[in-house]
């Protein structure tokens, strides 16, 4: 069984401080969502309301057309996997993983058999009569996601699931994260702050920030095209140029950055160009040359640090510090002039902030 | 917190549970302010000549000082040589066997009225000593496990490479234990203090075989009074004594900060 | 040389101290009971012995045990309340439970003794409702001393078993109710279990404090409710049979360290969060 998740003008305090703003998000059935966001953004707030934890100010929660927004934590049926794993230390793997049949009345040779087939799915058959505190953090996530798959509840939600693990078991438990998540076809949310690990497991991630999803879409689009300046901070959009029209000739506009340099874009790139914008590119999508005649914006090279697939410069430009890339084959000293290039297919234009 | 709510004959029971700890002390309190010669409650007329009374009688007068003067040397003594065996345990944990931390637990293990009587047999009559030297080495040793696990406590979240880092900037070892390990477990240190005095203010039972004709406790005449006496200055000498509670506690509030109770 | 022994003797006087003026005067204590000529354990034939004694004893045990199920029973269900009430209200309901605790035995006894006097607030209470016509004597009674241990007791249980119900994790607590696990289920299979070791130590705690008790059973029990406190001072400072007092000491030591074990081995057995 797997339903759509709707969320509609969730608005919660935090006594008087407003922790959540008229948040809207729809999860269709099936799907993948990640929340992603620094730590207050309102992300776990978000979980912990569906859950049934708080009790928000205002705002619905719907499970399938059916409301859970006044309904207690104990009856919405959903499985949870948390940070710190949240596993029962009194009571064995096992037991752990047949809790959730028992409150639903199963008899003891029933849930015994499913909760021995979910240790199993899990890898962890040959452990079920261990305590949880004789497992490692890995071993004891695997319990917590079998403990939430086997009473298979409509929704799934993760609450920074991975972030007690080393790096490379990170990687591998996203995996089976993800391929028991595709099996069993549960709609999911996923809370994380990583954002590899949001791209790399979910079909749509929505970046939050103070209370707010500031975009929510594919991973693809979020990381090529970033709705606005935050998003393309949060992507890695290191430098982030104004940038004000001083002409359009056919779809050529041509812009001026502080300093007066005069840069041509390209609508049919681009598409409509504002008349103030910001260019945003990362390191990659500013190329460092030596070539003075090159059109770029004119900068004094600082620290050269070496990334393998090229050198990162430190540049003192008129626009403030920026971070370009130049070749490997032609190495650049810190201390010359350079022009830094932007790649058009690298860079995105988006509305300036408001400040 | 809405993942439960309380039941409500829950939270009846918590507040019955709370009138009948205040209820009594209340009561006590009310019974020291009565114009009768007995105890009674509600108070029959007000007066505070019941506390004007303490100090007319001479055996409360020289019982009052000889339990503040045994609290205070009792607690110095236990932070003198409980501070250094606290570090020790903790500095050295490593070197010293585990038996030697079970050594500070083992008061605790004894009852308390065993020890006294063992103390009155081996040093108060065994090794005659003056009653006032039994009765403090018996306080002091009544509170040095208070003393030991409260600043293990704060010790054990100490970390010893600060200690390390001043040591090789120079500072030489007893300095830095004062300058450096000691600020930083200073509420362990008061906090122990404030225990340990006021366990030795109310002792009864390790009191009880030391004390003599003589020599006795506060709490030691305040039963001796009672089997003779049941008029309400007793009453008010309890009260006394919950004004020395709110003091400590009003003290604890300033210096660590009432959160500090609630560990 | 100093160096390799700096833990030693810095915890020296300290440990000399312990075992000077505690170890080795119990220990005679002790010794002193299987001092006598008629045997070894003579002096323990002779307490059990007398049928007065074996009865201090049923009775001593009696009050502890019923002083410990209701104070470790009042004390969870007040505790449990406690934990959960929000930051202002909790810290005020800790400081009323830390009052009495600093507050002496000595003030706290004397409480009851008022209270339960022949002119006491109780029996006043009674007489006025007309329960009954002339003041109970309700001094000096089992029900007294067990009410009075109580009245001690319990704030140390509230506050031991605050500590272990925060201790409890609250996503553990959420994992259940979010597995449908309703709150009464979530107290009986999580909470309760994982309060088990705390509500063991708060045992200990009682039973030894009122086991060895002196001042309540002597205050409002008297010389009709004699304990093994009170029996033992009897047997020291009235009757100055020294090697009578011994042999109740000794009994009580051994007792006390026998609980003391036998529940820190069950509480450990008991401890998930130990591993």
């Amino acid at each position: 069984m797997t339903l759509p998740l709707t969320i509609e003008n969730l608005t919660a305090h935090y006594g008087p401080t407003k922790v959540l703003e008229d948040l809207s998000l729809s999860v269709g059935a099936g799907e993948l969502v990640s929340l992603l966001g620094a730590s207050g953004c309102g992300k776990t707030t978000t979980l912990r309301l569906v859950a049934g934890f708080l009790e928000p100010t205002a705002g619905t929660i719907l499970l399938g057309g059916k409301d859970l927004t006044k309904l207690p934590a104990y009856k919405r049926d959903i499985g949870l996997v948390f940070q710190n794993y949240a596993l029962f230390p009194h009571l064995s793997v096992l037991e752990n993983v047949a809790f959730g049949l028992k409150q639903r009345g199963i008899s003891p040779a029933e849930r015994q058999k499913r909760a021995l087939a979910m240790l199993e799915r899990v890898g962890l058959s040959p452990l079920a009569d261990r305590l949880p505190g004789a497992l490692s953090g890995g071993q004891k996530q695997r319990v917590a996601l079998a403990r939430a798959l086997v009473i298979e509840p409509p929704l799934l939600m993760f609450d920074e699931p991975l972030s007690n693990l080393d790096a490379k078991l990170r990687i591998d438990m996203r995996v089976e994260i993800r391929q028991l998540q595709r099996a069993n076809g549960t709609t999911s949310v996923y809370v994380t702050h990583d954002q590899e690990e949001a791209f790399s497991i979910s079909d749509r991630v929505a970046i939050m920030n103070a209370g707010r999803i500031m975009q929510f879409d594919t991973p693809e689009v979020l990381y090529q095209r970033p709705a606005n300046a935050f998003v393309a901070r949060f992507v890695g959009f290191e430098n982030l140029i104004p940038m004000h029209v001083l002409a359009r000739q056919g779809e050529q506009v041509i812009a001026e950055a502080a300093g007066g340099v005069k840069l041509h874009f390209n609508q049919d790139r681009f598409g409509q160009i504002p008349d103030d914008f910001v260019l945003a590119a990362r390191a990659d999508g500013l190329a460092a040359t030596a070539n003075l005649a090159a059109e770029g914006l004119p900068a004094m090279l600082g620290l050269r640090t070496y990334l393998g697939r090229a050198y990162q410069y430190q540049c003192e430009t008129a626009a403030g510090l920026l971070v370009a890339n130049g070749s490997l084959s032609d190495p650049l000293r810190s201390g010359d002039g350079a022009r830094l290039v932007p790649l058009p297919e690298q860079c995105c234009i988006l509305a300036p902030e408001h400040s | 917190m809405m993942t439960s709510r309380i039941h409500p004959l829950l939270l009846l029971s918590t507040v019955l549970v709370y009138i009948f700890l205040m209820g009594p002390l209340i009561i006590v309190f009310g019974a020291s302010l009565s114009d009768t010669t007995y105890l009674t409650f509600p108070p029959q007329g007000l007066t505070l000549r019941w506390f004007e009374n303490i100090f007319k009688i001479g055996a409360f007068r020289r019982t009052i000082v000889t339990s503040l003067e045994l609290a205070f040397l009792a607690t110095g003594l236990a932070l003198f040589i409980g501070i250094p065996a606290a570090y020790a345990l903790n500095r050295y944990r490593v070197q010293l066997p585990t038996w030697l931390s079970t050594v500070f637990v083992l008061p605790i293990l004894v009852p308390e009225i065993v020890f006294g009587f063992s103390l009155l047999k081996s040093v108060a009559v065994g090794a005659s000593a003056p009653i006032f030297v039994a009765l403090l080495i018996g306080h002091t040793l009544l509170v040095l496990p208070y003393c030991v696990r409260v600043i293990s406590a704060s010790l054990a979240s100490f970390d010893f490479s600060i200690e390390e880092a001043a040591v090789s900037l120079g500072s030489p070892p007893i300095k830095t234990f004062f300058t450096v390990v000691l600020p930083n477990v200073r509420s362990g240190v008061i906090a122990a203090f404030i225990l340990a005095f006021i366990t030795s203010i109310n002792d009864v039972s390790t009191s009880l075989f030391l004390t003599g004709p003589g020599i006795s406790t506060l709490p030691i005449q305040i039963l001796a009074h009672v089997e003779q006496f049941f008029d309400p200055t007793i009453a008010s000498v309890s009260v006394l004594l919950m004004l020395l509670t709110v003091a400590v506690m009003a003290i604890i509030e300033r210096t660590l900060g009432l959160t500090f109770l609630a560990k | 040389m100093l160096k390799r022994h700096a833990g030693w003797v810095i915890a020296a006087p300290a440990t000399l101290a312990v075992i000077i003026f505690l170890v080795l005067p119990v220990a005679a204590t002790i010794g002193t009971t299987f001092g006598d000529p008629d045997g070894l354990f003579a002096a323990y034939a002779d307490f059990f012995n007398s049928g007065f004694r074996r009865n201090v004893l049923w009775r001593t045990l009696e009050i502890s045990l019923i002083t410990t199920a209701i104070s470790l029973f009042v004390g969870f269900l007040t505790a449990y309340v406690v934990a959960k009430s929000p930051g202002r209200l909790k810290s005020l309901l800790i400081i009323a439970a830390v009052f009495p605790l600093l507050t002496g035995v000595v003030v706290r006894s004397f409480a009851w003794l008022i209270m339960l006097g022949k002119n006491g607030i109780l029996n006043n209470f009674l007489v006025a409702i007309g329960v009954t016509n002339e003041p109970l004597s309700m001094l000096y009674t089992q029900g007294a001393v067990i009410a009075a241990m109580v009245y001690l007791f319990v704030p140390l249980t509230i506050l031991t078993l605050v500590g272990v119900l925060e201790n409890i994790p609250e996503d553990v607590v959420q994992a259940s109710a979010s597995l449908g696990a309703t709150p009464a289920a979530t107290f009986r299979q999580v909470i309760l279990p994982l309060a088990v070791p705390g509500l063991i130590v708060g045992a200990v705690l009682v039973f030894t404090g009122s086991f060895t008790a002196y001042a309540t059973p002597q205050l409002v029990g008297g010389e009709r409710q004699m304990v093994m406190g009170t029996l033992m001072y009897q047997r020291a400072m009235v009757s100055f049979d020294w090697v009578g007092a011994s042999t109740i000491a000794a009994i009580m030591v051994v007792l006390t360290i026998t609980v003391v074990l036998a529940m820190s081995r069950m509480a450990r057995r008991l401890n998930p969060m130990a591993t």
